[in-house]
Parts: structure tokens; C-alpha cells; sequence
């Protein structure tokens, strides 16, 4: 169904392509299989890398702290079996909302004009929203286990704290660690993307490389980029396996005994390993209070402030994120049905999809212009692509561990593979699938500031702009109109993910999916 | 199975986890990412020296490499060259003191001062008083040479790209006269220019018929054709601006608090004093483009500012 929006798309298609740059594209194509050894290319990228794995490491590490300790505190239960009331509970979700509805770029670039360029700069770009984004899954999580055991205890006697801990503790942790995991490979994505926009490792590479039409170059980093990512996704998807974590759907046996033994172990390895790279890097999280002097800044240009077109901004950034998500979410399965009959076509969606998660954004866009011309819908093919491959995968993987009966009874009834995977396995996954996809609109939302360097794209070009001009009352206008239409956005799609999955399911496992499925 | 499985995957962890130790060991790399501040702030300072990335980043390190060498060697002082991503970044950057001196353009230059007061333009190019910008033309694009300004009023319709967006001879001074010929933003093909990022870039992408016109440092443009970059099959100017003031060296107003009385005046002399004489300060000022290095009329740029506030650039 979403994927009818690709006509109109189609359509417009034909009118955007200038062909101008194939030449280009040709070369871009080219390099990919004689990327640059230069022994000089291959230090600077595999210590950019090395940056951006730390940003990413250190980023997830303190969106996770910070995560699940305001996560408890905004949990309803918790602070029921505290104080007897979920109110204060609603009051942080609430404050909560906001730091989640500003993107990691713009902390990145708000905190860069504050603190200067320190590295620190980047880890706590990444870990604020994450951190804030965390908090709303854990406390989703803690509210919607069964409060049976933890009744019981406090009718015994045991105090709030210990009571809260043997009772919720156990079921949360598998859901927490698979959960984060996830967050892990998110925080990679989004420590290459702030790299891009000048914040130091291998997204800064890329960038100064397309920019220059240096494909070769560009290559070896896009590659080393892609073993890390694999390499980073296989591990984390091993370990999920090994320790029976919730694949978001199905609920299974708690860790326990050696499972457990090596969590611990691997726990404790982390804490003296991120301490080690925080000094490899030279991270000093003290820059954080060095606040650089703000600069002269004259009274607001109300005048000018309201000039802006901003119904037009507005309108451009909500269709670019209907386009983009309708992309993505139509895209992956209309893909996978196209190629069911064909062993080959998977391998090639799924190296196609690895590619889109690869490709930041930006640069997906920047490589567009070669042949489209720049506006909206440009930039939400370079934004849809990007998120089919995130989709893609999440829904591959869901696919594969579905129930595959009605399917295999469907082809041995004699139905094409085609129609029996569209009816017999999507038909099952659809609702949880289309709320996910409700969720990732609103990321993309989110995310559509850093498609702005394609033109006349909306909030997200005019911010840009905006600080290019260090023009700060604009700045400030937009990053609150942006965050004002993301808490909107998310209002919007929780609704049709509630919508989804209530009518779908039981209580219960529709706030497990919800959760998880971020 | 699952023992190999079980290696594997501890040694992709292994890997993985060991990679960020890897710059540790060799903070040259980082600090060229511009990652690390200056380290040696407490023992001796080392003035941090940077500019826009209008060129590719290939020759601004030959170039900038070859200048923190020499100002070195002439004021004793260790000199470091810290590149950055984009023009903004480099005036932020100013402003939070991350880069001592700087090689700003007529925009950036002035935007930069206007946020840090005090800050000291020290030098400019002997080129720079009277700066042209060029606007170049995909051949196939079927645009001709112009006459004169109001010839600009051709490029409606067609791909247009600037360089950066706070570049002077890419962008401001273009954009103010495309203005004069009536051509605003929105006139372009896709209802918006594009912005390539630099000089470089805007050549070889008109030249590969991804845009079919741009408007480029004529300086730049120069250098260009001299290095046989340039496919003049492919691409020619259609016009040169008239004259206007751009780039600058523009140093924080504290040096002499950090390296000594006296010490800004000391590096705009050094500066000032290169001449093609000296083999490497002849490559240095053949990178630059020009003869020899100037004093700065710091009121030759209230017209870049003029036109920065009559577009949005400065506010």
C-alpha cells in the first residue's frame, strides 16, 4: 500500500533529471572498484575511522547512562512504588521531549559555537538526544511489565528500591541490552553523519573528498566504513543471538548462568576501555564548562524573522518527510517481493540496502545534483534511501524469524513465491511493520535538516543559511519551530502506531514492539 | 560451527575496539583533522594558523604547510596548520580561538571581525585590493560571452552553481551582480543555486555538465588553467566582474598577550617581507597567486559589508 506513493514520485521524475553530470556518475561508479591504497589515504581514513568509532563508542556510552537513569525516572511504576503517584513521572517525560525533538547535528553545531572545536563536542551531540530517546523506550519498557511480582513484594514488606530491582530487573535487561545494541550501530551512522558537517573523523573525509571529486579517495573511505559497519552489525546481531535477547517480537528466556557470567565480563571490559579511548582522544569532558564568550549579538531582526516564507518552510519540510518516509517505508518490502522469485535479487537488495545505510545522507544528495536538479524531491530520495536501508534490514530480519507456514502452504498450493511471501509472511508482519514505519517518519522529520545542503529545501536549508549568516535570532526561531513540528510529528505517529497495533494485538506485546522497534 | 562463529566475532570486536587507540599513537593524523587543540598551550604556545577551504584540500596542506615552515623559521615561534571543513567553520573557529591566524576571505573576514571585536587585519595580497570574480559556462550549455551586467539576465533557467555559501568571489559579490541584472535565487533551474564548496569544485563540476554555469575566483580559475585542469573544449568565461576588495590575514586581537609584546606586528611584517627572491617564499607566493603581500586598508571592506548586510550574509 505505501508503496503507491512511488508513482507520483515516478512521475515527477523525469522532469527533475538534467543528466548533466553522467560523466560523473560514471567515474563515481568507476572508483568504487580501484579505490586509492595510497598507503597516506589509507592512515588518514583508518585513523578518521578509528575517530568516529570513538565518538560513536563514547556517545552510546553516555546516551545509555544517562538513558536508562532518567528512563527510571520517568517511569510511572517507578515512581508509583516510590511515592504512591506517577505524576512527577509524567513531568520528565514531558521536558524529556524536547532535547529528543532537536536533531544530533544541531546540538553538534549549537554546543561547536558554545564550547569551540574540542572532541568532546561530538560525543555529547550524540549522547544528549539519544540519551533522551533511550529514557522514553526504558520507561516505556519498565511501565509495560507485568506489576504482578513487584505487588506482591512490597505486600510483604520489602521496601520501594530493592522491591523495584528483583522485580523488574531481570525481565528489563535482556529488552534494554537488545534495545541498545541497536542504539549502538545508530550512534555509528550519526558519529559519520556530525563528521560530515565538520565535527573531525571519516565523515569529514568523505565529504572534503566528494567535494573535491576525488572519487578514489572517497572510495577507500566508503569502504572502510562499510567493513566496520558489517563487522559492527554481525557482532552485535551474534551476541543478540548468543544471549537469547528479544528479537523484537518474540520474548525469550531471560539471561542467566554463563550468559550472564559473560555480560558481566564484558560489562566490566567496557567501563576501563572507553576510559582508554576518552584518552586516545584526547576528550576532555572539563572543555564542557570552558564556554567560549558568546558573541556580540544585536537585538533580534523581528522584521526580518517574520519575513521568512515560513508557511513555505514548513510545507517543504513536512512534504519532503512524507516523500522521503513513504520512500522507505513503500520501498523495502515492494523490493524484496520483486526479487522473492529470483536467489540472487536478495543478495543484491541486501547489498543495496547496506549501501543506503552507508551513505550519509548529505552526501547521497550531493551525488544526486550530478544528474537531478536540487529541491524537494531530490532530497527526499537522498533521505528516503538512506532510511529503506535501515528499514529494509529491520524488516529482513523480522521476515526471516516470522512464522513461514502460511506461506509454504500457500506454494505448495501452487501460488507464485511472489504472492505467497506478500500473503503468507508480509501479511503478518504488515501492522508492526507500518508502525515502525510511523515511527521512522518521525526520525525523519528529525532528520531532514541534513539533506539542507541540496537548495531551497525547507527548515532544514534555511537553518543552514542561518548559521552561515550567524544570524542567531533566525537560528533560534527555526531550531524551535523544528522542534515545536517534531513534537507534533511525534504526537501524530505515536497516535497511528497505538492505532496499529492495539487493533492488531494484545496490550501487552504492542507495547513491547513499540518499544523495541526504534 | 559455532567455535570458529564464536572467534570470529571476538576478534571483529577486538578489532573494532582497538581501532580508536589507533590515532593514540599518532596525534599528527588527528591534529591534522583539526581534532586536537593545541596540546602544548601550557608549556610553549604554538600559534595555530588556518584559512577557508576554498581550494582542494590537497594544495591548501602544500600551501599552508609550506607557510607555518616559514613563519617558523622567521619568528621562532612552532607553527601548525589546522585545516577545517567549510567557511563557517573556519570563522567559528576564530571566534572560539581554536586558530590564531587566519586566511579569510573578504566575507568571512569581515564576518569574523564583526564577532570577535579587535581582531587585527594584518595583510592581504597585492591582488586582493582590486579581486575579480569570473563567471564561467558549460559549452554545450549554449551560453555566450556577455557584455556587460545586465547580460547575467541569460542564466535564468539554467544550473547555476556558487562556490560556498560565505564565499566573497564565489557567492557574495556574484549574487550582488546577478541582483544588478534582475536574476534572483529562486530564477535558477530547480528554484535554488547550488553551492559546490569551493572554487575547485565549481570548475570540474560545469566542466562535467552537472551545472551549466558558475561564477568562480578568478584567481583560482587562473591557477587552473596554468595547470592544465581546465578542458576549455568544455568550459569558458562568459564574463569578469568589476573590481572589489577580498581576502585577508586576520590575527586574534590577544597574540601579543600569548607570545610576546610586539608579536602581531612582527608576523605582519614577516609576512609582508616575502618576496619571489627566496625559493621558498616564491612558492608560496606562486600558490597565492601573487607578486608580494600588502598592508590592509581595513576601510576598503565596508563595501563587502555593505553588500554582506544587503544579502543576509552579515547581520
Amino acid at each position: 500500500m505505501p508503496a503507491l506513493v512511488l508513482i507520483p514520485v515516478l512521475l515527477v521524475l523525469p522532469q527533475l533529471i538534467h543528466g548533466g553530470g553522467w560523466e560523473l556518475v560514471g567515474q563515481f561508479a568507476m572508483a568504487a572498484v580501484q579505490p586509492s591504497l595510497d598507503p597516506v589515504v589509507i592512515q588518514s581514513v583508518i585513523s578518521g575511522l578509528g575517530t568516529t568509532v570513538s565518538m560513536a563508542l563514547l556517545g552510546w556510552a553516555g546516551s545509555m547512562v544517562l538513558g536508562v537513569g532518567l528512563g527510571i525516572a520517568s517511569s510511572r511504576t517507578v515512581w508509583r512504588a516510590v511515592l504512591g503517584h506517577g505524576a512527577p513521572a509524567e513531568l520528565i517525560r514531558k521536558l524529556l521531549a524536547i532535547p529528543r525533538s532537536i536533531h544530533e547535528l544541531l546540538w553538534g553545531l549549537l554546543l561547536l559555537q558554545l564550547v569551540g572545536l574540542e572532541p568532546v563536542v561530538a560525543v555529547v551531540a550524540i549522547a544528549i538526544p539519544f540519551g533522551a530517546l533511550v529514557a522514553r523506550v526504558v520507561s516505556d519498557l519498565i511501565d509495560a511489565l507485568p506489576t504482578g511480582n513487584l505487588n506482591a513484594l512490597r505486600a510483604a514488606g520489602a521496601p520501594a528500591g530493592p522491591a523495584l530491582v528483583t522485580a523488574l530487573g531481570p525481565p528489563l535487561l535482556p529488552q534494554l541490552l537488545s534495545y541498545s545494541s541497536y542504539r549502538l550501530e545508530c550512534a555509528l551512522r550519526s558519529a559519520t553523519l556530525l563528521g560530515v558537517f565538520g565535527l573531525g573523523g571519516l565523515g569529514t573525509e568523505l565529504r572534503l573528498t566528494l567535494q573535491s571529486l576525488n572519487f578514489k579517495e572517497l572510495w577507500s573511505g566508503l569502504w572502510v566504513l562499510l567493513a566496520a559497519m558489517v563487522l559492527l552489525e554481525t557482532l552485535l546481531g551474534w551476541l543478540r543471538h548468543r544471549w537469547s535477547m528479544p528479537n523484537r517480537f518474540t520474548k525469550k528466556a531471560m539471561v542467566s548462568g554463563r550468559q550472564g557470567q559473560e555480560l558481566v565480563a564484558l560489562g566490566a571490559a567496557l567501563i576501563p576501555l572507553l576510559v582508554w579511548i576518552a584518552q586516545g582522544q584526547q576528550i576532555d569532558p572539563g572543555a564542557l564548562l570552558h564556554w567560549q564568550p558568546l558573541p556580540p549579538i544585536g537585538p533580534p531582526h523581528w522584521a526580518e524573522l517574520a519575513g521568512l516564507n515560513w508557511p513555505s518552510l514548513v510545507g517543504n519540510t513536512i512534504v519532503l518527510t512524507g516523500l522521503a518516509a513513504a520512500l522507505a517505508v513503500g520501498g523495502a518490502p515492494l523490493l524484496l517481493l520483486l526479487v522473492a522469485a529470483w536467489p540472487l535479487g536478495k543478495l543484491l537488495v541486501r547489498g543495496i540496502w547496506l549501501l543506503a545505510r552507508l551513505w550519509p545522507p548529505p552526501l547521497t544528495a550531493l551525488l544526486l545534483l550530478f544528474v537531478l536538479k536540487p529541491g524537494v524531491p531530490t532530497a527526499a530520495l537522498a533521505l528516503g534511501f538512506h532510511n529503506l536501508g535501515i528499514l529494509g534490514r529491520l524488516l529482513l530480519e523480522c521476515a526471516e524469524t516470522a512464522d513461514r507456514a502460511p506461506e509454504q502452504a500457500l506454494i505448495s498450493g501452487g501460488t507464485g513465491p511472489s504472492i505467497a511471501l506478500l500473503y503468507g509472511r508480509f501479511s503478518s508482519l504488515a501492522r508492526p511493520y507500518l508502525a515502525y514505519g510511523a515511527y521512522r517518519a518521525d526520525v525523519i522529520l528529525r532528520e531532514s535538516v541534513v539533506v539542507g545542503l541540496v537548495g531551497a529545501t525547507g527548515l532544514g536549508s534555511q537553518l543552514l543559511e542561518a548559521l552561515s549568516s550567524f544570524a542567531w535570532d533566525q537560528l533560534l526561531a527555526l531550531v524551535a519551530v523544528y522542534a515545536a513540528l517534531t513534537l507534533l510529528g511525534e504526537d501524530l505517529s505515536d497516535r497511528a502506531r497505538h492505532q496499529l497495533l492495539e487493533t492488531a494485538h494484545g496490550d501487552d506485546q504492542s507495547q513491547e514492539v513499540g518499544g523495541a522497534w526504534r | 560451527m559455532r567455535i570458529p562463529a564464536r572467534f570470529t566475532a571476538v576478534a571483529v570486536g577486538l578489532s573494532l575496539a582497538l581501532l580508536p587507540a589507533l590515532p593514540a599513537l599518532n596525534p599528527t593524523a588527528l591534529s591534522a583533522v583539526g581534532l586536537i587543540p593545541a596540546q602544548a598551550e601550557v608549556q610553549k604556545p604554538v600559534l595555530r594558523i588556518g584559512a577557508i577551504p576554498d581550494q582542494n584540500p590537497e594544495k591548501l596542506n602544500r600551501l599552508y604547510g609550506l607557510v607555518a615552515n616559514e613563519l617558523s623559521q622567521q619568528l621562532g615561534v612552532t607553527v601548525k596548520y589546522v585545516p577545517v571543513t567549510d567557511y563557517s567553520a573556519a570563522v567559528s573557529a576564530f571566534r572560539t580561538g581554536n586558530l590564531d591566524v587566519v586566511w579569510f576571505g573578504g566575507l568571512t573576514g569581515v564576518q569574523a571581525t564583526l564577532l570577535k571585536p579587535g581582531a587585527r587585519m594584518i595583510a592581504q595580497r597585492d591582488i586582493d585590493a582590486q579581486f575579480y570574480s569570473v563567471f564561467i559556462a558549460n559549452t554545450a550549455s549554449g551560453l555566450k560571452p556577455i557584455r556587460n551586467v545586465k547580460g547575467l539576465s541569460e542564466l535564468k533557467g539554467k544550473r547555476f552553481t556558487f562556490g560556498s555559501e560565505s564565499s566573497t568571489s564565489g557567492r557574495l559579490m556574484p549574487q550582488y551582480f546577478l541582483s544588478q541584472a534582475g536574476v534572483k535565487l529562486s530564477d535558477f533551474a530547480g528554484g535554488a543555486p547550488g553551492f559546490s564548496g569551493s572554487h575547485d569544485a565549481t570548475i570540474a563540476l560545469v566542466q562535467s555538465g552537472a551545472y551549466q554555469a558558475g561564477a568562480v575566483n578568478e584567481q583560482v580559475w587562473k591557477s587552473n588553467l596554468r595547470n592544465g585542469k581546465v578542458n576549455r573544449a568544455k568550459v569558458q568565461v562568459i564574463w569578469r566582474t568589476s573590481p572589489y576588495p577580498d581576502y585577508l590575514w586576520l590575527a586574534q586581537p590577544n597574540l601579543d598577550q600569548s607570545f610576546g609584546k610586539g608579536f602581531t606586528t612582527k608576523l605582519a611584517k614577516a609576512i609582508i617581507s616575502w618576496r619571489a627572491s627566496d625559493p621558498e617564499q616564491k612558492q608560496i607566493l606562486t600558490l597565492f597567486g601573487a607578486q608580494q603581500f600588502t598592508k590592509v586598508n581595513g576601510a576598503e571592506y565596508k563595501q563587502i559589508e555593505q553588500v554582506g548586510r544587503q544579502i543576509g550574509k552579515i547581520r
